[in-house]
């Protein structure tokens, strides 16, 4: 009951209707156009589109890979299209950015088999570092972006996409926003395809080898495909019209949701044209026949003005000098997500309706539940043993992962965070530049994502630099994707790989043989459960000149306790007796098992998973076991 | 133009489900869908939550026959389905006068609370007690039901509540809990689903091990609200 049923999916029943995530709307457009290649890197919003695809791959025939990083997933799905086979890659916006390279270059070069990259966005910053707007590719680099508003546009874009890159041989962007991605929706399934190009590569260098001549013909040729694409566009079902109202309104991707909605219960529909822009390029002629069928037009998107702006230069153009409002009159706002709430105030306020009867609701500040280490998480033992080591005068370059959760009150282990690999190469910079000791951590799989290239960097400098490498044997903050170091023969459902990694005889990948061949020299392997041993490595470390690496190796609990039969361990309980109120648990790990009020502490016997980091840590020996008469 | 009054053209029903992680929000709010979207009708649905992590805070909306937008505007939930207390009262500019509140009244407590504690001054073996003029975001101590419950009875007097929690242990374990809440919504909502089908459609999605034990918490949701044994 509890996960998705990714047979539905794949159902040849056309016609019938399902409630579905946006994610998994995306997922069967992909399985309707007939996919066959699909690589990923997970992040959120974007990961139960490549963990949804994994659960199939096997038995549909879909190669299937969660790549290293980005860039590789790009590459090698580029790589299948140009052998004729339709192909997609998955990613959270952020994602792209480290692929830019090469998909700066093949719309260039022209896809074969059709290829779409979702780059799911994520307006208000809700998981990721920043909020960028992925439609600017369009401009950028020559991506035609399909913009969904529904689960149901999500699926009939992503179908649409494949057919679409073929005949056009550009390569697509798809741009679900995190409300689109997370929301579900009524998706009325389609025929499922049996197009299917014939797989080969043909050698054709002048076509596939963009050096400086062949790249300036190529670029000849891409205006040409480019406009080739708005010729279609403009053919397609992805910019339908509502009504015939004088007051025009222009809205893309979930805002098209909430005007939609905004406009039925105010009862307004009657007296406007509204246009949904589902993507870029916007054609022209189909823009311009709007702007002259109404007499003043809002524009509502989420993020940078970008369809406000394609309004006012095809309306310049056309010579249509009607009013456009949107975010240049602040109607509306350019940071973060819009709610119904804001897009009602802005069509009241466009329409002269008057403001909206504000509620009297008296809403409390309420306690926050931020996100946080879970209790048993190998990371607070290993933050916990740094601090002891390292103390406060060390700058802690931090990565991402979960153990970005280690940012604040109480572990401090966060001084400076940027991007996926970046710990290592701000320790370097800020060593060097400061004299100060600095620790880089970074867990498993994004050491193998790109910590690798700034390590080799680290040591040609000889810079003097820790390195902790946190590994848990699993990508955990995305939803336990596999990582280099995951034991796929323990899995219980197996990720098909074309080739076996390089084992260190568990069929993990060796993180140590990885750094000591990058030329590292002082290594450290430890546990970090191991209290003795971690601390024993960590004072090395510390003296050490140069770069050394310390790496803690412990799994991710939670992912030990859904794929093992082993149970949770047995709780820890705060004997009431021998607790002086001493504070010192909470106050050092942080740990969310851990509770007081009016001085009275406590574990809850439910989060508390049997680590005993706190019984270790306790001064006055209070913290034990729970006997067993006293496990429920 | 003189419209926009709003309220007129609201159509269909329109339920929010908080909680925390690990509580079973979501599997709530997709039980819903499914269900609604088998019986032929239209559902949308949508999530807030942050980092996907136990102990968050997370609200789902599933919304029947009533439009394309799976967020609901200030005030225009039908129903809050409240898993947890704190969050219930998270949900209240959803809510207005015609809200219904199912609110469990065992709380999860937030840890930030524990880590406030011993900052506000250690060791805290007598603790200040907080004022009410403290904002509960700043007190150290979860807040007390009642005045939770004066936030809610300001808004709607549509406030029922009960020791889910305890319910669920009794039919089977505190992993029920989503099943009693939704026991109470279908037991007492008028909803285009009646209590006896949807304990079916729950029967029917449920793998064998848990299927007696989801049924027995849905129905004993049902049957509190339906005895008026609630809180």
């Amino acid at each position: 009951m509890s996960t998705p049923r990714s047979h539905d999916l794949l159902q040849d029943s056309p016609g019938k209707r399902l409630c579905l995530l946006g994610n998994l709307a995306i997922v069967r457009g992909a399985v309707e156009a007939g996919v066959q290649f699909y690589s990923c890197y997970p992040g959120t919003p974007s990961s139960e589109i490549s963990d949804t695809i994994a659960q199939f791959a096997g038995r549909t025939g879909i190669h299937f890979e969660y790549s290293v990083n980005e860039k590789i997933a790009v590459e090698i799905a580029f790589a299948a299209s140009l052998a004729g086979v339709r192909s997609m890659c998955g990613m959270k916006h952020l994602g792209l950015n480290y692929a830019l390279d090469p998909a700066a270059t093949m719309p260039y070069m022209g896809v074969e088999g059709g290829m779409v990259i979702v780059s799911a966005g994520d307006p208000s910053a809700i998981t990721s570092p920043n909020e960028q707007d992925q439609r600017h590719f369009c401009r950028f680099l020559y991506y035609p972006v399909f913009d969904p508003a529904t689960p149901e546009d999500a699926r009939r874009m992503t179908r649409y996409a494949f057919e679409f890159s073929e005949k056009t041989r550009l390569p697509v962007i798809l741009r679900p926003t995190t409300r689109i991605c997370h929301s579900s929706g009524m998706v009325q399934l389609g025929t499922l395809s049996d197009k299917r190009k014939e797989i080969g590569f043909h050698k054709n260098p002048p076509r596939y080898v963009p050096i400086p001549s062949n790249a300036q013909r190529m670029r000849t040729e891409l205006s040409a495909r480019f406009r080739q694409a708005e010729e279609l566009l403009s053919a397609s079902e992805f910019f339908p019209r509502r009504g015939n109202g004088r007051r025009g309104i222009i809205a893309s991707g979930i805002a098209y949701a909430y005007v939609s909605q905004v406009i039925d219960e105010l009862g307004v529909a009657g007296d406007i044209s509204l246009l949904q822009i589902g993507a870029c390029p916007i054609p022209e002629s189909l823009l311009v026949d709007f702007l002259n069928s109404v007499d003043s037009v809002l524009v509502v998107e989420e993020l940078t003005p970008f369809v406000e702006e394609w309004v006012c230069v095809s309306a310049f153009r056309a010579g249509r000098t009607i009013p456009v409002f949107g975010k240049h009159t602040s109607h509306l706002p350019v940071e973060f997500e819009y709610t119904p709430d804001l897009v009602e105030d802005a069509v009241r306020k466009y329409l002269e309706l008057g403001e909206r009867a504000k509620t009297s609701v008296v809403v409390p500040e309420l306690p926050p539940r931020p996100p946080v280490l879970c209790p048993g998480c190998p990371h607070r033992t290993s933050f916990y043993l740094v601090n002891r080591v390292f103390g406060k005068r060390t700058i802690y370059c931090n990565d991402i992962g979960c153990y970005t959760l280690g940012y604040g009150e109480p572990l401090h282990a966060c001084d400076v965070l940027l991007c996926m690999g970046a710990s290592i190469s701000l320790a370097s910079g800020l060593a060097r530049t400061t004299g100060q000791r600095t620790v880089a951590y970074i867990g498993d799989s994004t050491f193998f994502h790109s910590g690798l290239p700034a390590l080799v960097n680290a040591v040609r400098a000889d810079d003097t630099i820790t390195v902790v490498i946190l590994d848990n044997y699993i990508t955990a903050m995305t939803g336990f994707q596999p990582s280099p170091t995951t034991d796929t023969e323990r899995l219980k459902e197996p990720v098909p790989t074309e080739s076996p990694p390089v084992a260190d005889g568990n069929g993990r990948f060796s993180i140590e043989d990885a750094v000591r061949g990058l030329g590292v020299r002082e290594i450290y392997s430890v546990d970090p459960f191991d209290e003795k041993a971690t601390l024993a490595a960590l004072k090395q470390a510390k003296r050490g000149k140069g770069v050394n690496v310390v790496v803690c190796h412990s799994p991710c609990v939670v992912h030990e306790r859904r794929t093992t039969r082993l149970g949770k361990r047995v709780p820890y309980e705060i004997s009431q007796e021998q607790c002086n109120a001493c504070s010192l648990c909470v106050r050092v790990l942080g740990c969310p098992a851990i509770l007081t009020e009016d001085g009275k502490y406590w574990i809850d016997a439910d989060l508390c998973d049997g680590c005993d980091l706190c019984a270790r840590l306790c001064q006055q020996d209070a913290i034990h076991a729970m006997t067993p008469e006293r496990v429920h | 133009m003189n419209k926009g009054n709003g309220r007129c053209n609201r159509r269909g029903w329109r339920v929010v489900i908080a909680g925390t992680g690990g509580q079973g929000v979501v599997t709530a709010a997709r039980l819903l869908c499914e269900c609604f979207a088998e019986r032929g009708h239209e559902v949308v649905s949508g999530q807030l939550h942050g980092m996907a992590q136990r102990g968050g805070a997370v609200q789902s909306s599933v919304i029947i026959d009533g439009g394309i937008s799976p967020m609901i505007a200030a005030g225009r939930a039908d129903f809050v389905v409240g898993l947890e207390p704190v969050e219930t009262v998270r949900a209240l500019p959803l809510m207005s006068s015609r809200t219904t509140v199912y609110m469990n009244i065992t709380p999860v407590m937030p840890f930030v609370l524990a880590q406030r504690a011993v900052r506000e001054g250690q060791p805290r073996i007598l603790g200040a007690v907080p004022t009410t003029k403290t904002p509960l975001a700043l007190q150290s101590k979860y807040p007390e039901i009642v005045e939770l419950e004066r936030y809610i009875r300001a808004v709607t007097n549509n406030l029922v509540k009960l020791d889910a929690t305890r319910l669920a242990a009794e039919a089977s374990s505190s992993a029920a809990l989503n099943m009693v809440m939704l026991g109470c919504l279908l037991g007492s909502a008028v909803l285009p689903c009646t209590a006896d089908a949807f304990s079916d459609f729950v029967a029917a999605r449920s793998p064998g091990a848990l299927r007696e034990a989801n049924v027995k918490a849905f129905r004993m949701g049902f049957e509190a609200v339906k005895a008026g044994d609630t809180g």
